[in-house]
């Protein structure tokens, strides 16, 4: 542990317990081995007055896990290099070795941030295989959870953009907010984040007087809150100013980005998976799909907004269309779908988030494929950034709303 | 269940589809080998009647025996997903050329495809591994990739007196042994 | 056994569909006003005996149920890892002034990894406010940082930046490990990429079990490291590596 140590070797290398290997994982900026494609190759190589930096792993920008290195000259982006994986934690096969209901759980952890989404297109796919028609209480309440989801989602983006461009009031008000849904939705799931509320067939428990009560008085300040919270931002000049004109896309790259969600529909296309390809009660319900055609992050930042207004309005008729009747439909406990493959899309509030599930008549999962909206969507970054500055890159990152956990699955 | 979009597919590609078109509720699926993925990619997503612009999904299977990239597709002509299987891609060394030419979005979820299959995606720029580290040697989700149990094989795994008490008698084995096959 | 549950909802066909949001719906259950700490509900394990008659405590069920009672009884100090050594002397008043400056005014770094960061900043802003103990600004350089709060599961390829992270930290520093993930690797434990809690490669200081836990929880946690900071003056040479627990457990 003393004199033979080199530069990168830890001090607990000698202990036969730990698991790091000498090379834990290789975390220069610039690869210490030759550029294995064109694209690294391309990115790799300095051109006049041109330097890296790296954006770490661990950073202020609150996304998680995301290494991003630049490449700079002078404050002007020329190139950037996403480097993902640091939050990898193998769900797809992890799902393999476990149930279908267990499958489930692995999901959650997904997207933090929109648990309930997260479990629900699983759980659609699923149903799916087994043939399985879910009760229409379970459907509504499955909505009506949701859109709590969506609305606590879309408040922690306006906390997380505000905060990656240095505002600071708007996440401590967003996490008011957040902590009210939170509580709301732990009256009714037993858990403030990772919910594991949706089953194959149904919704876990009922609604109860807890949630009905303080949903009645979140509902009753709701809007007025919204208001208030976005007038803080609105007309904020640095605010507007700084993300006006940024990154803009328009559709046809928004398309060939396999752009999804609201960064999609900020572009100019009104695709939503609610109204292309509707699931569980939508087509009942009455809302708008909220579009803008600039592209550029402060559409899709108002966007957002849009859709924390439809999404109140969702949830208003949702309640007073609520049907009676079972919230789960009668399964076996072991079950076994016969072999065949499923899709399931749904519309989660980063876009489209979809399980395509394998089942080979065994009661595992053969193959759960999570298609995650978050990870598709970072391609965009690399896209729009060269020319605009450093400080601007934060700014984008947050305008596509990334979570790290979706990205690395 | 798109009759009309099945009669499409089979005019269009009948000769270079490897079986029917499959349909099962809302999702239509054709077989299609490799070497045919640019042309039947191009002319979904160029030709006016099927204008399948939205890539939804590019995934990665292993049946067992082979390996597959199944792709799904949206189109606003009709209402059902279209599934594409590039099918009969062999284990050791699996090629498909990429679809980055048409959708640059692709990029990625082929970078992922071969980090944990090894499929190799010709065309693909940047096709290096993603979630892994890049020293990393194996492909995590093939089927003949197990996932250790904490207790027998990992190395610090063991230490606590719990995890050394012997697993219950009627416990399944720590390695799932497939024995069906998938289509 | 004695969980009683309704799974089927309560599906009693009164009336129309749910009018409002209003406690006047006759749909749902009528609430039962609580005063008294709820019971906890004790399922034995008929399941599954183990082989060895001595694991698990010979089968006995554990008497302890609440938190408070742990911590009165002193099994939460059972684990505390040892400061041997030379300076277990008695703290000069110097002593005690410094560690009393250091428990109050712990800056975490920010090292929100997973799920769990989410409850960390929740527990940092508004209503669960860590600031009442001094712990509000959040580094974001690893050398102006206190404690390292492991907030989210640690996969192999983000072990290297973490454990230089520490590495960097400068003495006197603590490490908090948040959740299941980072305890013991959590729902994640059989998985090739992660580690199976973070005590395999650095020191750990406080554990604080949930997926995720709440917010009052990692306070909690936050508080008994205050404790430690107090009792334990940092021993830097005798920090081990690796879980702390005893081999007999």
């Amino acid at each position: 542990m003393t004199a033979t140590k080199h530069p990168g070797q830890h001090a607990s290398a000698d202990d036969p317990r730990i698991m790091l290997d000498e090379q834990i994982g290789v975390f220069e900026p610039i690869p210490p081995y030759p550029p294995r494609t064109e694209r690294e190759a391309e990115f790799y190589t300095l051109g006049d007055g041109e330097m890296f930096i790296n954006i770490g792993p661990q950073h202020p920008s609150t996304h998680g896990v995301l290494r991003i290195v630049l490449k700079i000259r002078g404050e002007q982006v020329v190139d950037l290099d996403p480097v993902l994986g640091y939050l990898h934690r193998g769900v797809e096969k992890l799902c393999e070795n476990a149930d279908y209901h267990q499958a489930i759980c692995y999901t959650d952890p997904l997207e933090y941030v929109s648990s309930l989404f997260m479990e629900w297109a699983p759980v659609i796919a699923f149903e799916k295989l087994l043939d399985v028609r879910v009760p229409r209480r379970a459907e509504y309440i499955r909505v009506l959870t949701g859109e709590l989801n969506r609305v606590m989602s879309h408040i922690m983006f306006v906390g997380w953009m505000a905060l990656d461009l240095g505002g600071l009031t708007p996440i401590l008000w967003g996490f008011i907010e957040r902590d009210e849904i939170v509580e709301m939705l732990a009256a009714v799931t037993g858990q403030r984040m990772l919910f594991n509320y949706f089953r194959i067939g149904g919704v876990n428990g009922d609604l109860n007087h807890d949630f009905m009560s303080r949903l009645g008085r979140w509902m009753s300040h709701a809007t007025s809150q919204l208001e208030a919270e976005l007038t803080l931002l609105n007309e904020n000049e640095i605010f507007v100013r700084r993300m006006r004109g940024l990154g803009a896309v328009d559709s046809q790259t928004a398309l060939r980005m396999c752009l999804s969600g609201p960064n999609l529909r900020a572009s100019g296309l009104p695709f939503d998976l609610r109204r292309a390809h509707p699931y569980s009660v939508y087509p009942e319900l009455d809302f708008d799909v909220v579009t803008r055609a600039e592209g550029d992050c402060l559409a899709r930042y108002l966007l957002r907004m849009d859709e924390i207004r439809q999404s109140i309005r969702i949830i208003d008729q949702c309640l007073h269309e609520m049907p009676d009747g079972p919230v789960m439909a009668k399964l076996p406990r072991l079950l076994r779908p016969r072999p065949g493959r499923a899709y399931a899309a749904i519309e989660g509030p980063r876009g489209q988030y979809a399980t395509y599930a394998i089942s080979d008549g065994t009661d595992q999962p053969f193959r759960m494929r999570i298609h995650d909206p978050s990870f598709v969507n970072l391609q965009t970054v690399g896209l729009v950034m060269p020319g605009n500055l450093v400080a601007d890159t934060v700014a984008v990152m947050a305008s596509l709303d990334p979570i790290m956990g979706g990205v690395d699955k | 269940m798109d009759r009309s979009l099945r009669r499409r597919l089979d005019g269009r590609f009948g000769e270079l589809t490897t079986g029917p078109v499959r349909q099962r509720n809302d999702e239509t699926e054709i077989r299609i080998g490799p070497g045919d993925l640019v042309q039947v990619m191009r002319a979904l997503h160029d030709e006016p009647d099927l204008r399948f612009r939205f890539l939804a999904d590019l995934a990665g299977v292993d049946t067992g025996i082979h390996l597959q990239v199944v792709y799904h597709l949206w189109s606003d002509t009709t209402a059902d997903w279209l599934r594409v299987i590039v099918d009969g891609l062999p284990r050791d060394d699996p090629r498909v050329p990429s679809v980055t030419f048409l959708w640059k979005g692709a990029e990625w979820q082929e970078r992922e495809a071969y980090d944990m299959f090894g499929i190799t995606f010709e065309g693909n720029r940047d096709l290096r591994r993603i979630y892994m580290p890049p020293d990393y040697t194996s492909f995590p989700l093939r089927k003949d990739f197990y996932l250790a149990d904490d207790a027998s094989r990992s190395p610090a795994g063991g230490v606590r007196h719990m995890e050394q008490v012997h697993a219950p008698r009627n416990a399944p084995p720590a390695v799932a042994v497939r024995r069906t096959t998938v289509a | 056994m004695a969980l009683t549950r309704n799974p089927r909802g309560a599906g009693t066909p009164k009336g129309g569909a749910g009018s409002s949001k209003r406690a006047g719906n006759p749909n749902l259950p009528a609430p039962t006003p609580r005063r008294d700490v709820a019971q906890p509900i004790v399922v034995p394990n008929t399941l599954w005996q183990s082989t060895n008659p001595l694991a698990y405590d010979g089968g006995r069920p554990s008497e302890i149920t609440h938190l408070a009672d742990v911590e009165r009884s002193g099994t939460a100090a059972r684990d505390n890892a040892r400061w041997g050594g030379a300076l277990e002397v008695i703290p000069t008043k110097a002593d005690y002034v410094l560690d009393l400056l250091r428990a109050n005014s712990l800056w975490p770094l920010l090292s929100g990894l997973a799920c769990c960061a989410i409850e960390m900043m929740s527990a940092a802003t508004s209503v669960n406010d860590m600031d009442r103990w001094g712990m509000f600004p959040f580094r974001a350089s690893p050398r102006q940082a206190d404690v390292l709060i492991v907030a989210g599961t640690c996969t192999t390829k983000m072990a290297g930046p973490l454990v230089r992270l520490w590495e960097q930290m400068p003495e006197p520093k603590w490490c908090v490990a948040m959740g299941d993930c980072t305890c013991s690797g959590g729902r994640y434990k059989r998985s090739y990429s992660t580690i199976q809690g973070i005590d395999r490669i650095m020191p750990v200081d406080v554990y604080v079990p949930g997926c995720p836990p709440r917010p009052e929880g990692l306070i909690y946690g936050m508080m008994k490291l205050q404790q430690i900071v107090k009792d334990r003056r940092g021993h830097w040479p005798e920090r081990a590596i690796g879980p702390t627990v005893p081999d007999a457990i």
